[in-house]
């Protein structure tokens, strides 16, 4: 039943604009992937064309043996044995939760004990075993996305789609539904395609994370790795930073080290390109989890650089439970945010920062270099990533 | 957004070089299949049209005149009497629509929002108004106020002052306006219906009043009022039984009349016609834009799967009066005026004093025994029952084109071809059907359609099909795709779909479209009495003939029965809707 997807340069414009961009990649058998990207980036596009709501312009989709769409073959979205979770929820007004989840078994021609059967026992499992006879709109937002969900799962399609199924739910219940797609997908053993513009819900949710920027696949590895080795300052910026900062080499390379020199003073990064020449212009993308705090040893010369670390200024605590989240600006006037300690720091203290190098990553920024500067295409609010 | 449809769109039609169709595994036989609806609809709709269109700029080319290429009858159209024809007929189709666009607001609000007793007996008198052809509450009207009509029998004085307004300005405004209310309430209901409570409640909530709450929601009902002021101001200024009967005796011209006189005299002078028919083109151009204009940008999808049932006002017995109050003088003064006419007219013999002895069923009996009745009856209700059917089929594919935002050009080309369709006065369709299928390169085509009661269901189809494919256009834009495309997803092959996903939804649109096309059909006169084919006689006719005759209780009778008998049958398809249909019910929000 679980087998393989395979998409292999698929492309799609409409009218003069291309929105999907010879994207390929492959999800192993029972693997699950999520797709992050902004809004406009083609993840939405992408997702229909795997249903076969939209007809891809060129490239192939293959899923196990079966080419879903190639070349002049496109298969209906009938006939691809998968099932999708709506962003909208797309449930049937005039069916019940049972009748919504019914009419999705169809398929399978069971006999109708078996059917009302497995109704029954998806429904449970997604904790609906007592509104099987409610309408949508006797039914909660959860509810309707959980009906939604057991929709997609009562079939045990060998692919299940997901369209930002969260994303218009509130906070708690997002996480709660979140940890109920997370199992219940993996019990069913199905390959899954999860698209979202949340980064913390794609590294959450996912084997695997692919990130798209304007119709590419920019990057395509586990949570891990795109966390600790963003391929593009866009990908760094996607997925959440404290700040940036820019500066200049000094000095070689070492092992991907490299010392940089800015405004707000020196610090050691991880070389992400060229930048083993002296002097190489970079741009330093740092995260949150590399960013530790301390109260500032009374110099009066500490504000600008020298000693450990960077001097700044706390403008901002925020009481997180565990501990406290500040915003620190430095001597250049930039500032990190999100930049956490157990113990708060008053707002206006001086501090200092260290960052630890494996969370700074240095994008020489030389016109030469295709991704050295995109911040003009996408300036994200920086988030943490606990 | 993207667009996707399952319903062969205009776009895949018209864009198919450039945009590669969507399931196009199943060849471009498929494709081509897809065209044949809108090659269905040109031919129906375009092709005579086009043709009549053809002869006030190039008479010659249509053996009309001695030019290839002239503007005179515009010249002539535009100066003196047909001028002011012209003028008269913006006025009163701008009166009409603004009027009849009001009244449907407060009528849907309250039928729809309130606890307002009496609930099922306004739904039915809207469908009565509805009904009734133009001509009838027209002569409705006249039979009260004409000199020795039933008021001056009953007063024993002349009521001049009173015919003089209902034989003018107001009188045609007030009638016109009356016969759209049921159109504006159809459109601004189905946008109602789809609006949940929670807007209104958001409004009250950040302090907005009843007044700054209703400034926030009619915005939001913006689809269903454009759409009525369109089809309301489109349907007046194209209506001929009002043109041919109050307006005529108030010399009052309006332009369909002209065009009819234009059409009617011998030799038929069919340029000026068909200038003139180019004018109101011009002018139902002008409200399209308007309401295009007004909705760009904006989506409307407001019916979903989240969409919950809105709850009612409750009305205190002081509302409930007042609101009561102005339904019933509405209902009385559109409605009952007309079936006093026709009950008065119906019960009375022809002369002498009236008085309660007087009265009797003596019309009735006879028209009941004739057999004429039955047979003209039977005629046109199976015509009328294929061109509903034609009208809904038709009409949803077109409707659901027109509900696509990202139609495009040819979206809004069939729009603009719809709404002209129905301000093409049925009497100006018929001419060009007559004109067309008369040429002598139909004949030599093989078309022998002239004199045909193909030709005459032709002909109704076409007065039919843009108003349905106007009103199913409103429902099936606040069906979500995803429904559809959840469907598909999850198994079902594309006619499975819709109809299991789809369908449901709409089908109480669909049971009203056909109804009204029905019985719109079954009464028609311009197009039955200019089409009908030798030895046959649809109802319509027959009913003018009787009154035509002099015999006017007759005729009464005889339109007495039919609109009896076609709210019992609207009375028995709702019925049977709601049994079988239950769901469909709950959507409605009618609890």
């Amino acid at each position: 039943m679980t087998e393989q997807l395979q998409v292999e340069k698929l492309s799609k414009s409409f009218g003069s604009t291309r929105v999907l961009n010879q994207v390929s990649f492959t999800v192993e058998p029972g693997r699950f992937l999520v797709l992050l990207g902004p809004s406009g980036s083609g993840k939405t596009t992408l997702l229909r064309c795997l249903a076969g709501i939209e007809r891809a312009d060129g490239g192939t989709v293959r899923f196990g043996g079966r080419a879903l769409a190639e070349g002049r073959v496109h298969l209906a979205p009938d006939r691809r044995d998968l099932a999708m979770v709506f962003q909208d929820y797309a449930l049937w007004p005039h069916m019940s939760a049972a009748g919504n989840v019914g009419y999705a078994l169809r398929r399978r021609r069971l006999p109708r004990p078996e059917a009302e059967r497995r109704v029954q026992e998806v429904l449970e499992r997604v904790g609906l075993a007592d509104h099987t006879d409610r309408y949508p709109h006797q039914l909660s937002g959860g509810q309707q996305q959980r009906v939604a969900l057991a929709r997609a799962l009562v079939a045990s399609p060998g692919l299940l789609l997901f369209d930002e199924p969260l994303s218009n739910l509130d906070a708690d219940l997002r996480e709660r539904l979140r940890v109920e797609i997370s199992t219940l997908t993996r019990e069913s053993g199905a390959t899954a395609v999860y698209i979202t513009h949340d980064q913390s819900e794609a590294f959450a949710l996912a084997d695997e994370v692919g990130i798209l920027e304007a119709g590419r696949l920019v990057q395509l590895a586990t949570p891990e790795s795109v966390y600790h080795r963003p391929s593009t300052p866009f990908v760094a910026r996607f997925t959440g930073l404290a700040g940036e900062l820019t500066g200049r080499t000094d000095g070689p390379a070492h092992q991907d080290r490299v010392l940089l020199t800015t405004e707000a003073g020196s610090l050691v990064a991880t070389c992400m390109g060229p930048c083993g020449a002296d002097g190489t212009s970079v741009q330093v993308l740092i995260r949150p989890a590399a960013v530790t705090i301390t109260d500032a040893p009374d110099a009066p010369d500490a504000s600008v650089g020298g000693g450990d670390g960077l001097a700044g200024t706390v403008t901002d605590t925020a009481y997180r439970g565990r501990g406290y989240d500040h915003v620190v600006e430095l001597a250049d006037g930039s500032r990190l945010t999100g930049v956490f300690d157990r113990q708060p720091h008053l707002r206006g203290t001086p501090v200092r920062v260290t960052l630890d190098p494996d969370g700074c990553f240095a994008y020489p920024t030389s016109p030469s270099h295709s991704d050295g500067d995109d911040s003009h295409l996408f300036n994200r609010t920086p988030v943490e990533i606990p | 957004m993207t667009d996707t449809t399952l319903a062969p769109g205009p776009r895949t039609a018209v864009g198919a070089a450039r945009v590669p169709r969507r399931f196009a595994s199943r060849g471009r036989a498929a494709g081509a299949l897809r065209l044949l609806p809108w090659i269905g609809f040109a031919a129906v709709l375009l092709l005579p049209v086009a043709g009549f269109l053809l002869v006030a700029i190039s008479p010659k080319s249509l053996g009309q005149g001695d030019s290839w290429f002239t503007l005179s009858s515009f010249q002539q159209v535009l100066s003196g009497w047909t001028l002011h024809a012209l003028l008269d007929s913006l006025l009163v189709g701008l009166g009409a629509a603004v009027l009849a666009t009001v009244v449907a607001v407060a009528l849907a609000w309250l039928t729809e929002r309130t606890t307002l007793a009496g609930q099922g007996l306004w739904r039915l008198l809207l469908w009565a108004l509805l009904l009734a052809p133009s001509y009838l509450e027209s002569l409705g009207w006249t039979w009260l106020v004409e000199q020795q009509g039933v008021l001056d029998r009953m007063l024993g004085h002349d009521p001049a002052v009173l015919r003089s307004v209902v034989f003018g300005p107001v009188g045609v405004i007030w009638v016109l306006a009356s016969r759209g209310v049921p159109f504006a309430y159809l459109a601004i209901t189905a946008v109602l219906r789809g609006l949940g409570r929670e807007f209104e409640d958001a409004a009250r909530t950040h302090g907005g009043g009843r007044l700054a709450t209703a400034r926030v929601i009619l915005p939001m009902l913006a689809p269903g009022l454009w759409a009525a002021l369109a089809i309301v101001f489109a349907e007046s200024i194209s209506d001929y039984g009002v043109a041919a009967t109050l307006a005529s005796q108030g010399n009052f011209p309006l332009v369909t009349g002209a065009m009819e006189q234009s059409i009617s005299t011998f030799p038929a002078d069919f340029p000026s016609a068909s200038a003139m028919g180019w004018l109101l083109l011009g002018l139902v151009g002008i409200a399209l834009l308007a309401q295009r204009r007004s909705m760009r940008g904006r989506s409307f999808q407001i019916l979903s799967g989240r969409t919950r049932p809105a709850r009612r006002t409750r009305l205190g017995l002081g509302g409930q009066v007042a609101a009561l109050t102005g339904v019933v003088g509405f209902f009385l003064a559109a409605a009952g005026v007309p079936a006093f006419g026709a009950a008065a007219a119906s019960l009375l013999p022809s002369g002498g004093q009236v008085s309660l002895s007087a009265l009797g069923l003596g019309n009735f009996r006879h028209v009941l025994h004739s057999g004429e009745l039955m047979s003209a009856l039977g005629y046109s209700a199976r015509l009328a029952a294929i061109t509903a059917c034609a009208a809904v089929v038709l009409g949803a594919v077109a409707g659901r084109a027109l509900a696509r935002q990202s139609g495009g050009r040819a979206g809004r080309l069939l729009d603009l071809l719809l709404l002209a369709a129905i301000a093409l006065p049925s009497v100006l369709l018929a001419s060009g059907y007559i004109f067309t299928y008369n040429l002598p390169i139909a004949s030599s085509l093989g078309i022998d359609l002239y004199g045909t009661t193909t030709l005459l269901v032709l002909g109704y189809l076409a007065g039919a099909l843009p108003s349905a494919a106007r009103l199913l256009s409103g429902s099936l834009g606040q069906v979500s795709d995803s429904l559809l495309w959840a469907a598909r997803t999850h198994g079902r092959r594309s006619a499975a779909a819709w109809t299991g996903a789809v369908l449901p939804l709409v089908a109480g649109s669909l049971v009203w479209t056909w109804l009204i096309a029905f019985c719109g059909t079954l009464l028609e006169l311009p197009v039955s009495q200019l089409l009908a084919p030798p030895g046959e006689e649809p109802l319509s006719v027959a009913i003018t003939r009787q009154l035509q005759g002099y015999d006017l209780g007759a005729g009464a009778a005889m339109t007495v029965v039919v609109v009896l008998g076609a709210l019992v049958l609207i009375a028995v398809v709702l019925g049977a809707m709601r049994l079988f249909l239950p769901a469909a019910r709950r959507l409605e929000a009618l609890s």
